[in-house]
Order: C-alpha cells, then sequence, then structure tokens
C-alpha cells in the first residue's frame, strides 16, 4: 500500500494493515450512546433493576419492614408456595378466567360486527359509532369499575331490567355473589376492550380485498364459507393483537377489581396483581409478593410469545 | 474543485468484500462514469468516496487531502440521489438552501445563492413548493440544485436518471452534460445504462464483481474494450462473439477457424500474441458487419427490427451459433433469408482464451 | 368506498352496531342518572329523577379537591409525557439509525419489557422510591412513569424511524448536519405523526394510572386523577350519587379531549394495539 504524503492530513498515517476510519466508527458510536443513553438509564433504573431486585426478593423471606440484610435467604420456597397454595392457585385461575371473559365476548362480537358490514364505516354514522365504541378505552380503568359497581347493585340497571323482563328471580348483588363475581368482572373487561376490537377487526376486514369474496360467491361459497375462507384467514393478524391486547389486559388487571369488589367475595374475584399489592403492603410478605410478580411475568410471556410468533411466521 | 485518488481501495461486508481493491485517479474537472450491471459495487464505490461508509483498507484523496477519516460534510463532496432524497417537509428554497443554514451563511447570501441555482436550473417558480407537490424531473432539479449551491469540489450522481421516464432521461442527459460545461467541475456519475454512460463520460469505470474492468474515453472502451465483459457490456446492439482457433499464423497474417467460423484470414496483432492452436474469440460488432456478395458469414435470418435509419437483423449461421448484425435501414432482407455478411478485418477484436484482448 | 361491495345484510348490520352503542353507553347514563339523585339517598336504576340534583356534581368536586387534583394531575402529566416522548424519540432514532446489526441485541433489552405487567416490579419499585426518597411526591409516579413507558414508546419511534429511508439521513450528512441537528431539523419534524400519537397515548395511560398512584402517594391531592378516585371511593363509597358525580367529573377531561381530537385518539389507539 502507498501512502502519499501530504501535508493537509496532519495526523500521523498508521501503519499497514491501517485501522479503517476507527475515528468515525467511534463518533457513530458516542452519537448512539448519546441519543440512546437517556432512554436506556431511565429505563434501566425504574424497570431493569426493580425486575432483578423482584427477582432478589423472591428468593428471601423478608417483611419490608426491617432492613434488607435481616431477611433470611428462602430460595426457591416462595415459588412453590405460589404453585401449591390453594389460594394462590385459585388466583391465577381466576386472571385466567378473566382472560376468557377479557378475550371472547370482544373477539367474538367484533367479528360480528366486522363482517355484517364488511367495509369502513364512513361518514357521520361511521365516527359516530368510532367516537361512542372508544369512549370506554379513554376513561380510567377505575371510572369503569365504579359504574359498573353501580350497574350490579341489588337497585342497579342490570337487576331493574332483569325485572322488567319478568326474571325477578335472578336478580342479586351481582359482585358479592360467589358464582357470579367473577363472570361480572369479566363483563367489565369486555365492556372495555369491545371497542377497540370491533374497530381493530372492522379496519381489518376493510382491508381484504372484496373480489375475494365475489370470487367465493362465484364458486358457489355460502355465507358461512366465506366467513372460514375468507374472512377469518383474512383477520388472523387482526384477531391475533386483539387476543394478545385482551389476554394482556386480564392476568395484568388490577384497577378494576381493586374498586369493583376488592377481590371479594372471599377470594372470588381476586388476581394476581392485587394479590402481590396485598402481599407486599399489607401482609408484609414481600419474597412471597415477589414470586408471585415473577410467575405472573412469565405467565403473560408464555401467553403471548406463542401468538406473536404464529402471526410473525405468517407474514414471512 | 478538485482531482480525487483512490489507491487499493477495499469494502468488506463481513467476510463478503464488495469492492476489491479500485486503484483510480480522476482529474480535476473530469466527468466520470461508474458503470456495470447491478451489484458490480459501483454504488458502493461512490458512497465510500462521499464518506456515507467506511472504507475496509486503502486511501481516498480528494483534492491531494486524505479524507479516510473526514466525516461526509467535510469532504467537499455533494450528491444526487436515485431517490432525490429532498426533505419532505421543507420547501424546495428550504430544501436547496438546508447546506449553507447548517453553514450559517448569512440569509441574504444565502437567498442569492439560492436564486443563482434556480436560474442555473430555470426552476425559480418552484422555489416555495414541496416536494409533493413536484414530478419527477423538477424533483431532479431540486437535488441537482441542493448539490450546486454547496459549491462542491465533487459531484457525486448515483444513479440519477433511473426514476424518470425515457423521454425525460434524454433531456436531463443532456442537461446534465450542459451543466458540467458550465460549472466545470468534477463530476462522479453512477448508472448501468450504458448509454448514460458512452454520452456523458470524459473517462469510463466499467466494473464488474467489485474489481476495475477497464477506464478509458467512451470510444476508446469502444473501439478497444479490455476484456470480454467490457466488450458485451459497452455498445449495443451487442458485440457478436464466436469462439475459434488460431490454425496458422504466417507473418503478418493469421488464419482462423472454428466450429461457427469459416476461414478467416486476419491481420495478426503485433508481437507474435498469437500462436497455432490457440483458443481465442472473435468480436465482432453488429454494425460492422455489412452484406458482402461473397462474405464469409452466412445468415439464416429470424428476426428483423426496422428502426427506419437502420435495420437490425438476427439469426444464426449454419452451425447454430447466434449472430446479429445492423445494416442500412433501407437494406432489402426479408425473413428466413440467408444472406451473406462481410467485415473489414481491422474491425475485428480477438480475445484470448483467458478473456483479454489480444 | 367508491367501488360496488357486496354488503351482507345493511340492517342487520346497523342494528348490531346500535346494540353495542347502547351497551357502551348504559353504564355512563346510569351513572349520570345516579349522579343526579339527590346526595345521600339510595338511588334506583335507570331513571331520571324528578328534582335532578345538579349540585352533587359541585359538591363533589368541592369534597374530592377537584381543582387540586386537576393541577396534579397536568403536574404529572407535563413532568412525564415530555420527556417519555422525548427520550424514546431519540433512542427510536439511535437504535433505528446509528446502530449496527452487531448491537440490535440492545433493542431486544427494550422490547422485552413490552409485555411487562406494571405489578410485577411495583414492590421493588416502593422501596427503591423509598430509598430516594420520593415516597409521597408527585416524582414518585413520574419517574418510574417515565421508565415503564421507555419499552412500548421506543418500540414505537424506531418503527417510525426504521420506514423513514436511509438517503434522507445521508443527504443530510452530506449538506453537512451534524447528528444533532439532522435529529432537530430532519428527522423530529417527519416523525411528527408519530410523535402526536405516542404523545397522545401515553397521556391517556398517564392520567388513568392507577397502580402507581396507589402504592406510591399516599396524599390524594398529589395522585392522578385516577389513583385520586380510588381515595375519593374510599371516603365515599357509600353515598352513590357523589360518587357517580365525582366519578363523572374526573373522567370529564379525557373524554373532552377525546371528543375534540376524536380522529387522532383513534387513530392513535388503534395504531398502539397493533404495535403493542
Amino acid at each position: 500500500m502507498t501512502h502519499l504524503e501530504n501535508a493537509t492530513a496532519g495526523a500521523p498515517k498508521a501503519p499497514a494493515p491501517r485501522p479503517a476510519a476507527t475515528r468515525r466508527a467511534r463518533r457513530r458510536r458516542r452519537d448512539a450512546v448519546m441519543f440512546i443513553g437517556p432512554a436506556f438509564l431511565i429505563y434501566a433504573a425504574f424497570v431493569i433493576v426493580p425486575l432483578g431486585m423482584s427477582v432478589y426478593y423472591s428468593l428471601l423471606r423478608w417483611d419490608g419492614i426491617g432492613p434488607i440484610s435481616g431477611a433470611t435467604f428462602y430460595g426457591l420456597k416462595n415459588y412453590i408456595e405460589v404453585l401449591t397454595d390453594d389460594d394462590l392457585l385459585q388466583i391465577i385461575g381466576n386472571a385466567f378466567q378473566l382472560a376468557a371473559w377479557f378475550t371472547i365476548p370482544p373477539v367474538v362480537l367484533g367479528l360480528a360486527v366486522a363482517s355484517a358490514i364488511r367495509s369502513q364505516m364512513a361518514g357521520r354514522f361511521g365516527t359516530a359509532t368510532r367516537t361512542i365504541l372508544f369512549l370506554p378505552q379513554v376513561i380510567p380503568l377505575v371510572a369503569a369499575g365504579i359504574a359498573w359497581s353501580w350497574m350490579y347493585d341489588r337497585n342497579g340497571v342490570v337487576n331493574q331490567f332483569l325485572s322488567l323482563i319478568g326474571l325477578e328471580s335472578w336478580t342479586r348483588g351481582w359482585l358479592g355473589d360467589f358464582t357470579y363475581a367473577l363472570p361480572a368482572v369479566g363483563i367489565i373487561g369486555a365492556w372495555v376492550l369491545l371497542g377497540l376490537c370491533t374497530m381493530l377487526l372492522v379496519t381489518g376486514i376493510a382491508r381484504i380485498d372484496g373480489s375475494l369474496y365475489e370470487a367465493a360467491k362465484l364458486d358457489g361459497a355460502r355465507p358461512r364459507h366465506e366467513f372460514r375462507f375468507v374472512t377469518l384467514p383474512g383477520l388472523k393478524n387482526e384477531i391475533g393483537i386483539c387476543v394478545t391486547v385482551t389476554i394482556i389486559q386480564a392476568l395484568s388487571s388490577f384497577d378494576i377489581v381493586y374498586v369493583a369488589t376488592a377481590g371479594g367475595p372471599g377470594i372470588e374475584t381476586t388476581v394476581p396483581g392485587l394479590e402481590i399489592y396485598r402481599l407486599a403492603f399489607a401482609h408484609r410478605q414481600v419474597g412471597l409478593a415477589s414470586a408471585l410478580a415473577i410467575v405472573l411475568m412469565i405467565l403473560v410471556l408464555a401467553c403471548v410469545l406463542p401468538i406473536q410468533w404464529a402471526l410473525r411466521e405468517r407474514k414471512q | 474543485m478538485a482531482d480525487l485518488k483512490l489507491r487499493d481501495v477495499r469494502k468488506s461486508y463481513g467476510q463478503t468484500e464488495v469492492i476489491k481493491g479500485v486503484d483510480l485517479d480522476i482529474l480535476d474537472g473530469e466527468f466520470v462514469v461508474f458503470v456495470g450491471p447491478s451489484g458490480c459495487g459501483k454504488s458502493t464505490l461512490l458512497r465510500l468516496i462521499a464518506g456515507l461508509e467506511d472504507i475496509t483498507s486503502g486511501d481516498i484523496e480528494i483534492g491531494g487531502r486524505l479524507v479516510n477519516d473526514v466525516e461526509p460534510r467535510d469532504r467537499g463532496v455533494a450528491m444526487v440521489f436515485q431517490s432525490y432524497a429532498l426533505y419532505p417537509h421543507m420547501t424546495v428554497r428550504e430544501n436547496v438552501g438546508f447546506g449553507l443554514r447548517l453553514a450559517k451563511v448569512p440569509k441574504a447570501q444565502r437567498e442569492q445563492a439560492v436564486g443563482e441555482a434556480a436560474r442555473i436550473l430555470q426552476m425559480e417558480p418552484l422555489l416555495d413548493r414541496k416536494p409533493a407537490q413536484l414530478s419527477g424531473g423538477q424533483r431532479q432539479r431540486v437535488a441537482i440544485g441542493r448539490a450546486i449551491v454547496r459549491d462542491p469540489d465533487v459531484f457525486l450522481f448515483d444513479e440519477p436518471l433511473s426514476n424518470l421516464d425515457a423521454a425525460l432521461r434524454m433531456d436531463m442527459r443532456a442537461e446534465l452534460a450542459g451543466l458540467h460545461q458550465q460549472l466545470d467541475s468534477t463530476m462522479i456519475y453512477v448508472t448501468h445504462d450504458q448509454v448514460e454512460a458512452m454520452t456523458l463520460a470524459d473517462k469510463i469505470v466499467v466494473l464488474k464483481d467489485g474489481e476495475v474492468q477497464q477506464i478509458g474515453a467512451p470510444m476508446e472502451l469502444y473501439e478497444h474494450p479490455a476484456n470480454l465483459f467490457v466488450a458485451g457490456f459497452i455498445g449495443a446492439p451487442k458485440m457478436n462473439l464466436l469462439p475459434g482457433k488460431v490454425t496458422a499464423v504466417d507473418g503478418h497474417e493469421a488464419v482462423l477457424s472454428g466450429a461457427d467460423l469459416p476461414r478467416l484470414v486476419l491481420p495478426a496483432p503485433e508481437g507474435d500474441k498469437l500462436a497455432a492452436g490457440d483458443e481465442i474469440t472473435l468480436g465482432l460488432r453488429p454494425h460492422d458487419l455489412k452484406r458482402m456478395p461473397d462474405g464469409p458469414l452466412e445468415l439464416h435470418t429470424d428476426l428483423l427490427e426496422r428502426l427506419g435509419h437502420e435495420t437490425v437483423v438476427a439469426g444464426h449461421l449454419p452451425t447454430g451459433a447466434r449472430l446479429t448484425a445492423v445494416l442500412d435501414g433501407r437494406s432489402p432482407v426479408a425473413l428466413d433469408e440467408t444472406i451473406r455478411l462481410g467485415f473489414e478485418p481491422s474491425s475485428a477484436r480477438l480475445f484470448d482464451a483467458g478473456g483479454r484482448a489480444i | 368506498m367508491t367501488f360496488p361491495r357486496i354488503r351482507t345484510s345493511p340492517l342487520f348490520a346497523r342494528g348490531l352496531i346500535i346494540l353495542l352503542m347502547v351497551v357502551t353507553l348504559l353504564p355512563f347514563l346510569s351513572m349520570l342518572s345516579a349522579a343526579l339523585a339527590p346526595s345521600g339517598t339510595y338511588p334506583s336504576g335507570l331513571e331520571w329523577p324528578a328534582d335532578p340534583q345538579w349540585g352533587n356534581f359541585a359538591k363533589a368536586w368541592q369534597v374530592a379537591n377537584m381543582d387540586e387534583l386537576l393541577l396534579s394531575s397536568i403536574l404529572i402529566v407535563l413532568g412525564t409525557v415530555p420527556a417519555a416522548v422525548l427520550f424514546a424519540t431519540m433512542a427510536g432514532f439511535g437504535l433505528a439509525k446509528l446502530t449496527t446489526p452487531r448491537s440490535a441485541w440492545f433493542y431486544l433489552v427494550f422490547v422485552i419489557g413490552l409485555t411487562l405487567p406494571f405489578e410485577a416490579v411495583i414492590t421493588p419499585l416502593y422501596f427503591e422510591i423509598r430509598e430516594i426518597g420520593l415516597l409521597n411526591t408527585r416524582g414518585a409516579i413520574i419517574l418510574p412513569l417515565i421508565g415503564l413507558y421507555m419499552p412500548f414508546s421506543v418500540f414505537w419511534m424506531r418503527a417510525h424511524f426504521m420506514s423513514i429511508p436511509n438517503d434522507l439521513s445521508e443527504a443530510s450528512q452530506l449538506d453537512g448536519a451534524r447528528r444533532w441537528q439532522e435529529f432537530w431539523m430532519v428527522q423530529v419534524p417527519l416523525a411528527r405523526p408519530a410523535i402526536m400519537s405516542l404523545g397522545i397515548l401515553l397521556f391517556l395511560w398517564t392520567w388513568n394510572q392507577f397502580l402507581l398512584p396507589v402504592v406510591l402517594v399516599q396524599e390524594p391531592n398529589r395522585r392522578t386523577m385516577a389513583g385520586a378516585l380510588g381515595a375519593f371511593q374510599g371516603q365515599w363509597g357509600t353515598d352513590i350519587p357523589l360518587l357517580c358525580a365525582g366519578s363523572l367529573i374526573i373522567l370529564a377531561p379525557t373524554v373532552i379531549l377525546f371528543l375534540i381530537f376524536q380522529r387522532q385518539f383513534v387513530a392513535a389507539l388503534l395504531q398502539g394495539a397493533v404495535k403493542g
């Protein structure tokens, strides 16, 4: 390699093999650090570090009041308790029941609406629909919880309606009922998510090529065939998104349960989020609370990742 | 304005080397075109010169200054992108003046420079529009204007005409040539279109697989391609390439024959480069073939393209080898006809078994 | 849609949609009817009261210290959203345009936080915040929220910057822009729609945030509106008219903003779901 001497470059030439523009590479790395740094630092400080601490606490028996140095090492016993204790297992089961309630009604109703209109909602009616259906997404979940606790009240609209249609014997205080409290809470979640899922599916179906339906019709497809062979495959992505969102919301629910039932009656509507809060701050079992927190995090991942992988595979 | 030197420039992505040691001298004020098929590394080479990518080894000098480690903005280059890369949120005026604004040029002076560029490119009425409101050709002008106001030492063009339609492309080609004359600055231009290369360049650099195949003036490449690749790449229709063998060399004459060739006697190149028994390839430009009643090539026509001023005839030789000839437009040729073609012996090009010109 | 479509029973569709709208609105109406009953009484179902007590709203406003709550929520939003949007925009740009494939794992570190339930870190956050001495201040909500928003926000902004052609970045480099100038003068103006949507989403999430205020801030007047509603319910939960009036006041600000910026909100929420 021949280096031509020149005055302007100034810097002493590196011997061959020359380091290829390392100064610029370093500058670029510095730029990257400068841009990513702030986000990373605050993320590390308030997510990664606490997450690590959660794992650490989950191995301890600690009341959270005394110094942590006084805590006793407890190994995996907290995890064993989470996975064997009847109450905790029921609480985790509650979360999955809620997930079914949060997911199935919005997706089914959303599909019904979407395949019934099968186009973008336009005009004033469309705008009104969108606005109203999105309202529950905009208000605090706590407010939704309060609104529905009043709906479910002995004197509330639900019982009023049942009386009106002659089902007086069915009326009850829904949120205090051991059998119906959990489904009642589930319906609150379904109510919140209904609009979002419906709009996602309507937007999705409007994107399906209309000629596919015409082709299916020419092939002799009946409406249920159209739904089975055109609508469902075309909406796979949107359905996947809906299910992901609703499952995350259900498994990590807290606000609605906290205000609507506070987990009662008994522990019929207690969900992991609420139990973590109670264990850590009321029962002073920080270790157990943290173990439950880690299990909850893993459960969410275990539900969501397969859906995401399935969606990604389809894209490629 | 500046000259430019590349010394053994190499670029690798991981294990794959895409530029395999390019040496190149570009003179001050020269219009140089990098040409080659897609994937040959011509755009990469341009981006290395611009500093948008780091070279893996070697040296790049602009105006006598080693710029390996210099940021793009400090290299004194301006680039026109294939996509034009206009800032969508800025008006044409702001787009063109952006570099000056960054350089903290006073507003009055900036306005003047933008106005001057707009005048040169005849786009004064467009100055207050946004890129989205412009046609492809107009965007092209703005992109060039943005380069002009920076008064760079070297202009870089990355396939600037490939997004335009054919008619516009021809106009812009002429304008670019005019612009080069007017600005008299060093320009490097990347294209895959050999017509653009031939019409615009002072000097063409033919690239293939990251290696320089030949550097030279357009006619030099046309007349004396250094190898089979350049021979096939430059010139349209493509040069006919027929394999053959040297049967005898006799002083100033060489005798060729081959499966597809009748016995041919050609002037032997200087310096005993041919010997009896050598495998060679004979290159014949379609334009050099003429109808001759006693011509050595017997072409059975199966394709005719009458362009008016000339007629492209394609067909096969008795052995089946394909051959293309360009004849006079009024030449009475029919399909499925056998015609005899000949050529000036001096227009024939010979390539050795390795594909290099003899 | 301009091209003809085979419409499947538009009447059925419309009926279904109207039914859904009624179901959606019903809880709001039932709250309103309860809120207008005389305070301290036990209202009954959905009925327009003979003598609507609009004064309940004034009373709820007063007993809940709404002006202080509103101010507190605004302060928390102002402390959280601009900072989170700025950090996320910078990081999204950095991750999309400045990193090499070798540092892709860095992005993964952010992405793994996407599905993280806030409850999973709330316990250690409490002790961390206590350690820093921010317990019971608005900082206890603002700082963790910025951190917790990073996975989604960075993911969101990176997705936007990935869609911006590199040419623009390179053109600005050749025009003489330093990274910082390129960021502010070219990238941020182009990212405005993405930044707007992110801002809307983060505003909603912050305003409606409940868990963090409940755990980290005892004083209702330093909480978000949603967090304060929890305290309000604890105090006035038995007075249903007052509770409903208070709830309606508390959910009003976001609803009003939503009605004004309906289009942007809907777009943001839909995209937010798709990307999240």
